[in-house]
């Protein structure tokens, strides 16, 4: 019995070195596979077994060459790292699969569920009324027009999460922003999770919305052929030169950018000016402005948010902004002619630069006269 | 030089201000005949000599100083948000946001600094009026012998008159920078804050107005449109022709032309050198030596020591010691 103790004291060491020895190493070589496994996680059906390769792909008749590869880290860190391939993927049924000709459906129902709600998560609503809005594709649209509206990919890029500081994060507009996919219950979890979120936020600065819309509006010949109006032709332009424009492109996250006043918090839903629908039509303008102006009247919604770039649909107005760069031009190169005819006129007078000993109408140098003193 | 000419009409100048055709001399009691040209004899403190501006002026500059240059520098790269310098400005004011707010406080702060000189200016003239001391003159109120004094400077400047006219404490550039800067901040104030609150001026100012004017007369599109249009344009322009106004006319006519460089110290002492007094506000300097002795006694031995004054009594006749001791 007065052996127990020891024997207990021994075993104890023994564990500690056993710990030490080959628990903590291994613990340690496991990292990385911790790390590096969420993709495979997602990989049920071990798609990665041909697309881990780089250089995966092939060359299609056009002679376009397609890169098949996925790239293990960068996707394990996108907002779909827990969405399996076969979700979005679902027609591929076996493996090795056909060629694909299929396009992946946004509104597709994946195997996740939302945090409080046991239906399976879809992006339908949005794409329905993405689908809606000026950007989805329309029977009556031409060939062209088809060609050239986006669909969710061309903005919807999965980018990697950029850190933007929390005090630019508006906690409330964003909630409202989530309960455009998310059912509205358990609002403490879900303000859980929407915190989380919001501290690695992953929508674009108001600037990076600007530079995404302009992408193509900014496009002039690419607008002109799909016969867009005068005004949406330069709205680029125009709304760069506005105030919202120039305080956006200086940085600010207060001021409105293209979807402040283009949607409403469904994003998605932009629509021309004469749909009913759109907010920037003249019933729901005022709604739209009064997000941040809220003392919005009839006659307030009237003032250019699209500032024209030469005043030149208003006479009166380019006329004034003739007459005041003249009056700049004018003022300037009078006052400062006035000034150098003056200082001329008084430096043949005899008046010197630097008033020294008390005067600056002192007589020419006199070192000459004081050698010869 | 018509000086011969002069000395001999001098009598007149016992009855006015000025003496001869050309008014060369100037009596003034106590002191004898000044030359026009004495600010080229005269000894001067760089600090300066003379009242000008009252402790309140100064601070209304000051405040105007700061306040305008704060202005300028958080509103024109909004402006110029295009060029490449602006992101710059910005950042260096702590962002756009931070930004806007010091040009908003900024504004308050220059809007209060008018208010202040309005005060002054009313409550001094008011003060002045009751004691029967008030000349329109001496004020910044324009007037024909502006014209006159500015076509006269200018054949001086060219060698056609021997001399620069006599002028007030204000003279004519004075005048014309000093409403130039009145009607800039009254439209700069205005133009801002109708910027400021667009939404509130939409409120006041109906489209009724816009109805009351005959149908295109503001270019087809509503009032407070128009208004806005307007108005971005005046606050832009009037800042830019300010900030051009100050950087080269401005502080280069007051702090770098000769005998003012390389600072005149006026705004921040409120006094003014004797021989630019002298030069440019002639008239203004008769009213120092009326009311500072110490000035009229400089002048008078100034006078007397150079022997500018050709129509001074003789000095009294030296004592002689014999005579001295004729008497004890």
């Amino acid at each position: 019995m007065p052996e127990r103790p020891h024997q207990a004291k021994h075993l104890q060491q023994q564990a500690c070195r056993l710990l030490l020895h080959i628990l903590l190493p291994v613990a340690v070589l496991c990292l990385p596979l911790v790390h590096f496994s969420r993709a495979e996680a997602a990989d049920a059906k071990n798609c990665l077994m041909c697309h881990k390769h780089r250089y995966m792909g092939r060359i299609d008749e056009n002679g376009k060459r397609w890169n098949y590869n996925v790239d293990e880290l960068h996707y394990s860190h996108s907002v779909h790292r827990a969405v399996g391939c076969d979700d979005c993927h679902p027609y591929i049924t076996k493996i090795p699969h056909d060629p694909v000709t299929q396009k992946v459906d946004c509104a597709t129902q994946c195997h996740i569920k939302p945090p409080f709600s046991q239906d399976k998560f879809s992006h339908e609503k949005i794409v329905g009324i993405f689908t809606g809005s000026a950007h989805g594709i329309h029977p009556e649209d031409s060939r062209l027009a088809r060609e050239a509206k986006p669909y969710c990919k061309f903005c919807h890029e999965n980018p990697p999460y950029s850190r933007i500081p929390e005090e630019n994060i508006s906690y409330e507009e964003t909630l409202r922003r989530c309960l455009n996919c998310h059912p509205q219950s358990g609002v403490v979890q879900a303000y859980r999770h929407i915190t989380h979120r919001l501290r690695k936020k992953t929508s674009r600065s108001s600037q990076e919305i600007v530079q995404l819309c302009a992408k193509c509006h900014q496009d002039v010949p690419a607008m002109e052929k799909l016969k867009v109006s005068a005004k949406a032709l330069e709205a680029v332009a125009t709304y760069n030169q506005s105030i919202h424009g120039k305080l956006v492109r200086l940085g600010s996250q207060k001021a409105a950018d293209c979807i402040s006043c283009h949607a409403s918090n469904a994003l998605h839903d932009i629509y021309k000016k004469d749909s009913p629908k759109a907010t920037i039509n003249r019933a729901n303008i005022q709604k739209t402005c009064r997000q941040c102006h809220t003392k919005t009247n009839n006659w307030f919604i009237e003032i250019a948010v699209h500032p024209s770039l030469e005043h030149k649909d208003n006479p009166i107005i380019h006329v004034m902004s003739i007459m005041l760069q003249m009056a700049i031009y004018g003022t300037v190169i009078s006052m400062v002619g006035l000034m150098l005819f003056e200082t001329f006129g008084r430096r043949r007078a005899g008046v010197r630069l630097l008033l020294v000993n008390g005067t600056s109408w002192r007589p020419k140098v006199t070192r000459k006269r004081k050698k010869d003193r | 030089m018509p000086r011969s000419a002069e000395m001999t009409t001098g009598a007149a100048a016992h009855t006015g201000t000025q003496a001869g055709q050309d008014g060369y001399y100037t009596y003034v009691e106590g002191v004898g005949h000044i030359p026009r040209d004495i600010y080229k004899h005269v000894k001067s403190n760089p600090l300066g000599d003379l009242p000008r501006y009252s402790p309140h002026i100064v601070i209304q500059h000051l405040i105007l100083f700061i306040t305008f240059l704060l202005l300028a520098a958080t509103g024109l790269p909004i402006f110029f948000s295009d060029l490449f310098w602006a992101p710059y400005v910005i950042s260096f004011f702590g962002g756009i946001d931070l930004a806007r707010r010091i040009h908003r406080v900024s504004a308050i702060a220059m809007m209060l600094g008018a208010a202040y000189h309005v005060a002054t200016i009313l409550g001094g003239t008011l003060w002045k009026v009751l004691r029967h001391e008030f000349d329109y003159k001496r004020t910044q109120i324009p007037r024909m012998k502006d014209l006159q004094d500015f076509i006269h400077d200018l054949k001086y400047f060219m060698g056609l008159e021997p001399h620069r006219p006599k002028m007030e404490k204000f003279m004519y550039k004075q005048k014309l920078h000093y409403l130039a800067v009145l009607y800039g901040s009254f439209v700069l104030m205005a133009a801002g804050s109708v910027l400021l609150f667009p939404d509130v001026v939409a409120r006041l100012l109906p489209g009724t107005i816009g109805k009351i004017l005959p149908p295109g007369a503001i270019g087809g599109d509503s009032y407070s449109a128009f208004v806005q249009d307007l108005v971005r344009l005046m606050h832009a322009d009037e800042a830019v022709m300010a900030l051009i106004v100050l950087a080269f006319w401005h502080w280069v006519n007051v702090h770098f032309v000769p005998g003012r460089f390389p600072m005149q110290w006026s705004f921040l002492t409120g006094r003014i050198t004797r021989e630019h007094q002298i030069e440019e506000h002639f008239l203004e300097y008769l009213n120092n030596l009326k009311d500072i002795p110490e000035e009229r006694e400089y002048m008078k031995r100034l006078l007397k020591e150079k022997g500018l004054d050709p129509m001074a009594p003789p000095d009294p006749k030296p004592v002689q010691l014999s005579e001295l001791s004729r008497i004890h």
